[in-house]
């Protein structure tokens, strides 16, 4: 195959979630491909860990509508239940809960962002809890949700809402729309392949015995995918090694919002869904020697995503502790970056290093991102006192100490939070500033007292004016 | 406020970071209870190079309430899409880098594969038939950006070209009546802590003695606190950005008034053209061991349009930056913070972010190191992208005519910058960072502009056929033509807008 050759055949190797996904969205992008997908047998880890429930946050949802997907298809495909940020149990040393909402909390007072003006009122001896001021927040307190209508500019349009879907349900229905698009089910493969030198692979060696040759091989077959190249463990900063998911049906939908709950070896989480809970529990094998059944997983990811010919996407290239709900996120935007970055030719080492420097970016950030909820937790147990222990590696110090020290927010290139979103985790863990921004620090209480007042007077009329959320749900269903 | 809150502000030197920094201080500070101080002596020039802007300056004097025609008036001031570089790709070739973008997507796929794929099959049409700003700016035409987004108005933005001098003078009545004391004399010594090290006063040369919390220096190159009393160090950059020195010279106006700044490139640097109301500054940059002083001179007076109003002054230079921009009680905005050539107009700019971070991260008397250390990382990566966009003028280049252009074309560039020009060169991907003042439509304009078109384009674009795509493009073009044409020149709307100096 000459190099300059035009990349014409795909293969994925692997028939779950993420193997499906970019099934679907390459034949919609690319309709000239031939894409065939190998199916690998067992349980679907293509994310990761195999959920009953995953998340696709807030800014996922307009990406997969351009892509072809919208919300509607979402909801019902993946009897979906809508998300406004996580409830917290038992992780906080003063053993109270908190949310962290999607979306942006208060509004700022001229320059000054809002969690500075709670600093300052804080430091003055008020108790001031952010999610008072989280359009998100209160609207999964009353119980109200509705999306805000298209155009809307009231304080509506602020609500930011992410999708709890059914994992095993919305891959059938992207299965679905990959065959009718041509996408070719090729059979099943246990793992064979002769490789190239350069880290790439010539064909796959199916179950039957054929050979299936490609010029780009993309791997969705998870963490223990045959075609796994040199690996970074994370196993010493990440403590949980065993891993449960459930589905439980229920006759209403649950309330939304994922809850999750910290206990002495690890943590428990409920994700919404229209007829039912998607619970996930994470636990230290050493710390629970009684627990039930579960099955080990190792954090870790590959030091490169892009080897030759190969592209591995979601849990193949990653595998994140899931206590930030990132890995359906995660797999779409390796995909959604594949498609960017898509090759025109069978040599394709400038595509690779760009896809490997995104990557690799977002996977450090997400990386930061679960490790520091977990670091900064307060729950009680042995396990997380030896994780408190340990000095965390220093990008994730720098984000921990910088915002302890002035409320600060460090922004990296791949982040999966915003300022925002930031901010929501260190102050549901009970992270505050210890100084505040001097010009907040100017303002007279009276002042910022009122704009808080006006703000959350503001954000209940808008809750009010939703419908409950299971009428909502009901109204979907229908 | 709190006990330990800046109560004394001292910004060392005048010019346009000294006034900046005054005005925008003053603006955001009032009603506290602080003073701010500038130190400045008239027998010291301003160097006053950065006469062309970039867009964001807009803002800038928005938060501070400055009425546009009222500030064009006061500082002779012209509008400006974009800079026209002439010479650089190869001899005779001229681009428009504008503020603005080229063309639409079609279908996702971003323009500039559309136009590349026909470039690749020897297509005529230059990119430029496909940027309003560009096509204004070639016929000396003006109008206000339209907020409609639905409107081809609405594909640009725009900057100014002024007189820093003017502006220095306007910013200082801004901040004088805003409380500023301004403080006339010679700074003779900075007296600092004898542990600490931070700075306590500077002393003038009446023996008047300046103390202040927070300093800022604004003293230039030379650093009067930054290096001279702190000796906070600084990263030299003249390995990949040789110029060391620059010639500049006004002289009266004879064109019509250009919305636009040109950069020509010469046999060992570029000359800079800025038109404003009243003159036309010019410069020239040049690489001080491939040509002398007086060729330097020489050539820029032999290729000015009118006759010159001042002599030639000359100013040297280290491209580089500050190891710390803030270090200890004292923080360095504009030359004093680190020097990168006017090439792209981000010399005021970055005194903007500097003033706007510093706001972000505003200290007090405890001096919480976690203040300058995320400063310093951000303005770190400000600089290091401006110098890889700077770098890429002169490394994208097929001239070998002279010594100068064969060592900048054939030069090792940092990594960041070798990245990013392989990937558009390969697959016309823009690799972007989260940080840094050049979006996209930037670099694309740079890198089509001298001459990079990516050898393969997104597979996407494929799907769309020669025909129907041509049809698209040649739909596109004749709107920006006709929409070009129907603007007024930038004379008439200066006028319409009452914004001409006296």
């Amino acid at each position: 195959m000459p190099a300059d050759a035009p990349l014409a055949t795909i293969t994925i190797a692997g028939g779950g979630f993420a193997g499906w996904l970019a099934a679907s969205l390459l034949a919609r992008a690319l309709p000239d491909l031939a894409i065939s997908l190998v199916e690998v047998p067992g349980p679907d880890r293509s994310l990761g860990v195999a959920a009953a429930a995953d998340v696709l946050l807030p800014d996922d949802l307009p990406l997969l509508g351009e892509a072809g997907w919208n919300g509607p298809d979402l909801l019902r495909g993946g009897r979906a239940g809508f998300v406004l940020g996580t409830a917290l149990s038992g992780w906080r040393a003063d053993g109270a809960t908190a949310f962290m909402p999607y979306g942006e909390i208060g509004a700022p007072l001229g320059p000054i962002p809002f969690h500075q003006l709670v600093s300052t009122m804080r430091r003055r001896g008020q108790p001031v809890n952010m999610a008072n001021y989280a359009l998100g927040a209160l609207a999964a307190q009353a119980g109200r949700f509705a999306p805000p209508p298209p155009g809307d500019e009231t304080v509506h349009a602020a609500l930011t809402f992410g999708l709890s879907i059914d994992t095993a349900r919305l891959a059938e229905m992207l299965r679905g729309d990959a065959l009718e698009r041509g996408v070719r089910l090729a059979g099943t493969w246990h793992g064979e392949a002769v490789q190239r030198g350069d880290g790439g692979v010539q064909r796959l060696v199916l179950a039957d015995g054929t050979s299936l040759a490609a010029d780009l091989v993309i791997d969705a077959s998870g963490p223990a995918s045959p075609l796994s190249g040199a690996r970074d463990d994370w196993s010493p900063w990440f403590p949980f090694d065993r891993v449960a998911s459930a589905r439980r049906t229920s006759e209403a939908p649950a309330p939304p919002y994922v809850h999750c709950d910290a206990h002495h070896a690890g943590w428990q989480s409920f994700a919404p869904l229209a007829d039912g809970v998607g619970e996930l529990f994470v636990f230290s094998s050493a710390d629970a020697p009684g627990a039930p059944a579960a099955e080990p997983f190792a954090p870790g990811c590959q030091q490169a995503a892009w080897t030759g010919n190969v592209v591995r996407i979601g849990g193949a290239a990653a595998q994140h502790d899931p206590v930030a709900g990132l890995q359906l996120h995660l797999a779409l935007a390796d995909v959604l970056r594949l498609i960017a970055l898509f090759p025109a030719a069978c040599e394709h080492p400038a595509e690779a290093a760009e896809y490997n420097r995104q990557w690799r970016e977002k996977t450090e950030c997400a990386f930061d991102t679960a490790l520091l909820r977990l670091a900064c937790s307060g729950a009680l147990g042995a396990v997380w006192d030896r994780l408190r222990a340990r000095a965390l590696p220093d990008r994730a110090a720098y984000r921990r100490d910088l915002y302890a020290a002035n409320g600060r927010v460090v922004l990296h290139d791949g982040e999966v939070l915003e300022e925002a979103g930031w901010t929501a985790l260190f102050d549901a863990l009970c992270v505050q500033p210890r100084k505040g921004d001097a010009l907040s620090d100017a303002l007279p209480s009276a002042k910022i007292t009122a704009h808080f007042a006006a703000i959350r007077q503001a954000m209940i009329a808008a809750v009010g004016r939703m419908p409950p959320y299971q009428a909502l749900m009901a109204q979907v269903a229908a | 406020m709190n006990g330990s809150a800046i109560e004394r502000i001292v910004i060392v030197g005048g010019g346009t970071a000294g006034w900046m920094t005054a005005a925008a201080l003053a603006h955001r500070l009032q009603g506290l209870p602080v003073s701010i101080t500038l130190v400045e002596s008239e027998e010291i020039g301003t160097v006053g190079v950065g006469e062309a802007t970039v867009p964001h300056i807009r803002f800038f004097n928005a938060r501070l309430g400055i009425d546009e025609a009222d500030f064009m008036r006061r500082t002779s001031a012209t509008f400006k899409l974009g800079i026209e570089f002439r010479n650089w790709g190869r001899k005779g070739d001229s681009y428009i880098h504008p503020f603005g973008v080229f063309g639409e997507e079609i279908e996702g796929v971003a323009f500039h594969h559309l136009w590349a794929r026909f470039a690749r099959a020897g297509g005529r049409d230059a990119v430029e038939a496909f940027s309003l700003p560009v096509l204004a700016a070639r016929m000396d035409r003006f109008a206000h950006p339209d907020s409609d987004p639905e409107s081809l108005l609405s594909t640009y933005s725009y900057a100014y070209q002024f007189d820093a001098g003017l502006y220095a003078a306007y910013l200082r009545a801004y901040a004088e009546a805003r409380g500023v004391r301004r403080v006339e004399g010679r700074i003779t010594a900075a007296l600092q802590h004898a542990e600490t090290g931070f700075v306590d006063s500077v002393v003038l040369e009446s023996g008047e003695r300046v103390a202040g919390e927070l300093f800022v220096d604004c003293s230039g190159f030379r650093g009067l606190l930054i290096e001279q009393a702190l000796h906070a160090g600084y990263e030299d950059w003249s390995h990949w950005l040789p110029c060391d020195r620059a010639v500049a010279v006004p002289c009266r106006s004879e064109a019509a008034l250009s919305p636009y700044t040109r950069a020509t490139a010469l046999d060992a640097g570029w000359a800079w053209r800025i038109p404003l109301q009243h003159r036309v500054g010019n410069g020239h940059v040049y690489c001080s061991s491939h040509i002398s002083d007086e060729a330097a001179r020489d050539a820029l007076l032999g290729q000015i349009e009118g006759e010159p109003i001042a002599e030639p002054r000359l100013l040297r230079f280290t491209t580089g930056r500050r190891r710390k921009q803030w270090d200890r009680n004292v923080v360095a905005i504009g030359l004093a913070a680190g020097f990168l050539e006017p090439l792209e107009s981000t010399s005021i700019h970055l005194i903007q972010l500097a003033i706007g971070r510093l706001l972000d991260h505003w200290p007090d008397r405890d001096w919480d190191p976690f203040c300058a250390r995320e400063y310093n990382r951000l303005m770190d990566l400000e600089y290091e992208r401006v110098r890889d966009f700077l770098i890429l003028h002169y490394h994208a280049t097929e001239r070998d005519d002279t010594p100068f252009w064969r060592q900048v074309r054939t030069m090792a560039v940092p990594e960041s910058l070798a990245h990013r020009l392989e990937t558009f060169r390969k697959r016309g991907v823009v690799v972007n960072y989260r940080d840094g003042m050049f979006l996209d439509a930037s670099w694309i304009a740079v890198y089509l502009g001298q001459r990079v078109i990516p050898e393969a384009g997104d597979p996407r674009s494929e799907a769309l056929s020669d025909a129907g795509l041509m049809l698209r493009l040649a739909a596109m073009r004749d709107d920006y033509a006709r929409m070009a044409a129907q603007l007024p020149t930038q004379a008439a709307f200066l006028a319409r807008i009452g914004a001409n100096a006296s």
